[in-house]
């Protein structure tokens, strides 16, 4: 029952039945007020007496029983009704049209004959004249015309009000409701600092406030679901890291004992072939990494976190670590970063400085024969572009060097991950890759 | 003698780290895990730190140490090398270094952080050039002499030292040593580094201590 007087259902029938209902209780509020307002009003005459008929049939009756039609009769006469009817006129005019006598009748002849008015003929005989017993109706009005007359502009008033104010009230009923609507659509849009909705305040118990209930316990069940898959994908992390300690932990054990091997006298067979164990174990050791990558970023586990970094700075940095590198094999390193006008790229610091890693590894490994690395700057009207350059055999030759295929893979979805583009450009006498972020167009950069 | 504490689990690579470290020269203090620290840290100069540990992990070992001793260089040397952990580790520590690696670059590493630490006394042959890392006496070795370097030149070659053998892009360096974001265009370094060179070259138009790397900055290599 509770329930139903909290529903806007009963509310919105409420306002129903009082409009269906508001003319009949309007009418009934006006007759208690205006039966209120006549029971002050004192009526000169009884209803009795202000009975028309009653007035017309007696005057007659009196007319026909004047048993003498003279002055003194007539003017008795007069004096009889007058002491009943103190506000009526009364006057006789004879046969020749004479006024033979009056009572209170020394007014002017309105021009709107609107009184009360019975003519009789004294005697019952025409030849003497008629009588005439004339009163304003006004005086003869119930209690209830004349507190209509004096009070009618007030009820008027007061009933189109009532409307009004039927209306008003449906109106803030109506009001109420989209005011709610409209704040529970405004507080479903708004997103807390995890990206999920934030809890509505509930206030009412009605329709809407089981709504915004519902949607608070969605967002309860969304803020699980995001935990759970928090948690799933921490767990991942920590399995991902820990397979590859695990895998790594006898690499280096292998690493170690290599090392420790080669400072041995050996004879150069030997020698060559712990070289290879080396960089096999270094090969090793960078596809765990790229797999391990590989395998979060495919599950789209691996965080992205774009931020406006200059990417100049950024290539400049990443470059110089790997110098001493190139320079150890013995590469001719060109460096031409002269800038782009707008430098400011949106990326992910960590992701962009894995693309540089993978491509200049890719260098290092496939591409040592051309002894050259190149990274320079490109601008044009489309694009700014950063291009790595090497004189190695092309990406065909790769083939007894394999691996580099998921390097490229993360490669791939790295940099279409932040929306940029990259384009490889492979001959027997070099590759080219560009990557490049293409321009707004109408020259809008970022 | 530089001391070093290293924490290391396992009993293969730990005897191997520790014993190329001492043929190194360095005493080395291997602990098998981190219980028992707090004897060893008051005279160290240098901690190398495993992560997967049995008991306390290296990240706590080492925030540990960070606390007790704030100038005691730390190299984390884990094979966990997912990017989550680097960022941890290099929350606290000097310097991470993945699993499998090379002796040299962990030797390489080490003293990079007794440099930069200023634990090492070993005095640097740089070129002519005869520095003393810790209290940065530079002697021309052709004139016997010291050189004296104004402030800034004094300040823009320690950070040289501190970071040897390591290419200083020009906002590296800019921004090592003013403590300022640096602008593109600005000429204030390019003039410091052509009155540094003016005063510790042997031929100023031909620089050979501080090298230039075209397009990507300078080095000081040793």
């Amino acid at each position: 029952m509770k329930k139903l007087f909290q529903s806007l259902l009963a509310k919105y029938m409420l306002i129903i039945i009082l409009a269906i209902s508001l003319v009949q209780i309007v009418y009934l509020i006006l007759a208690i007020f205006i039966f209120g307002l006549s029971q002050g009003i004192d009526r000169p005459y009884t209803s009795d007496e202000a009975d028309y008929d009653v007035i017309e049939e007696q005057w007659h009756k009196s007319a026909a029983q004047l048993e003498e039609v003279s002055v003194p009769e007539v003017q008795q006469l007069f004096e009889e009704w007058q002491e009943k009817y103190e506000d009526a006129s009364m006057f006789w005019v004879n046969q020749d049209g004479d006024l033979m006598t009056q009572s209170d009748a020394d007014r002017e002849i309105p021009n709107e004959w609107t009184a009360f008015t019975v003519i009789a003929y004294p005697g019952n005989n025409d030849s003497n004249g008629f009588i005439v017993f004339e009163i304003s109706r006004e005086l003869f009005k119930t209690p209830v015309q004349i507190a209509y007359d004096r009070f009618g502009i007030i009820l008027l008033i007061g009933t189109i009000v009532f409307i009004f104010l039927f209306i008003f009230l449906s109106f803030l009923f109506f009001r109420g409701i989209r005011k709610r609507l409209l704040q529970l659509q405004e507080a479903m849009e708004m997103r807390d600092v995890d990206g999920l909705p934030i809890h509505v305040e509930v206030k009412k118990q009605d329709e809407i406030g089981r709504l915004q209930h519902s949607f608070n316990r969605m967002v309860e069940e969304l803020k699980e679901s995001r935990l759970r898959e928090q948690e799933e994908e921490q767990l991942r992390k920590e399995l991902i890291a820990n397979l590859s300690h695990d895998l790594r932990t006898p690499l280096t054990k292998l690493n170690a004992h290599t090392y420790e091997f080669a400072k041995t006298e050996l004879p150069s067979a030997a020698k060559q072939s712990l070289t290879v164990m080396e960089k096999s174990i270094e090969d090793i050791d960078k596809l765990i990494e790229n797999l391990m990558s590989y395998t979060l970023l495919m599950a789209s586990k691996y965080k992205l976190d774009l931020q406006e970094i200059d990417v100049i700075r950024h290539t400049r940095e990443s470059l110089a670590t790997w110098y001493p590198v190139f320079e150890k094999e013995g590469f001719e390193i060109e460096v031409d970063l002269s800038g782009f006008k707008q430098s400011k790229w949106l990326v992910d610091p960590l992701w962009y400085g894995r693309i540089l890693d993978n491509l200049l590894q890719n260098v290092l490994r496939h591409a040592a024969s051309g002894k050259y690395v190149a990274v320079k700057t490109e601008s044009t009207a489309q694009y700014d572009a950063i291009l790595i350059m090497d004189k190695g055999k092309g990406m065909q030759g790769i083939s007894d060097q394999k691996g580099s295929g998921i390097g490229l893979s993360i490669v791939d979805m790295m940099v279409k991950g932040m929306n940029l583009e990259w384009r490889i450009h492979s001959t027997d006498r070099g590759t080219v890759i560009t990557l490049l972020r293409l321009k707004q167009k109408a020259g809008t950069d970022l | 003698m530089v001391r070093i504490l290293y924490i290391e689990d396992e009993i293969e690579i730990g005897s191997w780290v520790t014993d190329y470290l001492k043929a190194r020269g360095y005493e080395v203090i291997w602990l098998k895990s981190g219980e028992d620290l707090e004897e060893y840290t008051a005279n160290i100069d240098l901690a190398i730190i495993d992560i997967m540990l049995p008991g306390l992990d290296g990240f706590s070992i080492g925030k540990r140490i960070k606390r007790e001793a704030g100038d005691l260089p730390i190299l984390m040397l884990s094979a966990r090398t997912a990017v989550e952990d680097k960022i941890e580790g290099l929350g606290f520590a000097d310097d991470y270094l993945t699993k499998p690696f090379h002796p040299e670059e962990l030797a390489a590493r080490v003293e990079v952080l007794l440099r930069r630490y200023q634990k090492n006394d070993t005095v640097l042959e740089i070129g002519h050039l005869k520095i003393d890392p810790k209290s940065m006496l530079i002697v021309d070795k052709i004139t016997d002499k010291e050189i004296l370097l104004t402030g800034k030149q004094f300040q823009l070659f320690q950070y040289f030292i501190r970071h040897l053998n390591q290419i200083l892009t020009k906002e590296q360096l800019y921004e090592g040593v003013w403590g300022e974001a640096f602008m593109e265009g600005d000429k204030t370094l390019m003039v410091h580094i052509r009155y540094l060179r003016e005063k510790i070259e042997e031929n100023p138009a031909r620089p050979a201590v501080i090298e230039t790397i075209r397009g990507i900055g300078y080095r000081v290599k040793a």
